[in-house]
């Protein structure tokens, strides 16, 4: 009962992380960040899902199979990420300037111009 | 029941974030952005994966996560790549 409780409250973290992800993806400014929201956060959905999947099982057939996913997905999601972001920053000429990056309510049309942030 | 109940909130919340990312692709603007939201939509296929094998207390659909993962991976990379010389052409283009 106790452990059914603790694989519901990984695998439901898992589901919000996800959507937040996914809502990063949407409501995010410029490409580059949100390629931050959806591998950063999705990465740690994944994590929270496969480890609530692997203390339902408590069983060394799903435990590896499941040990196989996590690595292999933080092995390669930084890769991924990173080539993202470097495709992202070319095809948009954003340029990497902390003064400029834009915030969330921000009008991309007021902060295009010179001197609107302070 | 707790379980089950975890674990359909669980696919509804995938399935959630799945048409959030719809809307991205389909939003755009550039093509770095419809990238990041195929792998929203990756993460949310294995997600579900995980969902469909403790629903059924079988193995098998950790197997097709772990080959969602790896050809996700692959998919990801290559439509950076796709991205990126496209924009190249556009910078010599100009």
């Amino acid at each position: 009962m106790m452990l059914d409780a603790l694989v519901s409250v990984f695998l439901l973290a898992g589901g919000v992380l996800l959507l937040i992800a996914a809502w990063g993806v949407v409501a995010l400014p410029d490409a580059l960040s949100r390629q931050h929201a959806a591998t950063k956060a999705g990465t740690f959905a994944l994590a929270m899902v496969c480890i609530g999947a692997m203390l339902f099982a408590l069983d060394w057939a799903w435990s590896w199979r499941i040990l196989l996913i996590l690595g292999f997905l933080l092995a390669t999601l930084p890769v991924a990420s990173h080539l993202l972001a470097r495709a992202a920053v070319r095809e948009s000429n954003l340029v990497p300037d902390a003064s400029q990056v834009r915030l969330i309510g921000d009008d991309p049309a007021q902060a295009s111009k010179p001197g609107s942030r302070t | 029941m707790m379980l089950w109940l975890a674990t359909t909130l669980l696919v509804l919340l995938a399935l959630a974030s799945c048409g959030l990312a719809t809307w991205r692709i389909i939003q755009g603007p550039t093509h770095a952005d419809r990238v990041v939201a195929l792998d929203i939509m990756l993460a949310a296929a294995v997600g579900l994966c995980v969902a469909a094998s403790i629903y059924t207390a079988r193995t098998v659909f950790l197997d097709v996560a772990i080959g969602l993962a790896l050809v996700g991976f692959v998919a990801t990379v290559g439509w950076a790549r796709v991205v990126d010389k496209g924009a190249d052409q556009q910078g010599a283009d100009q």
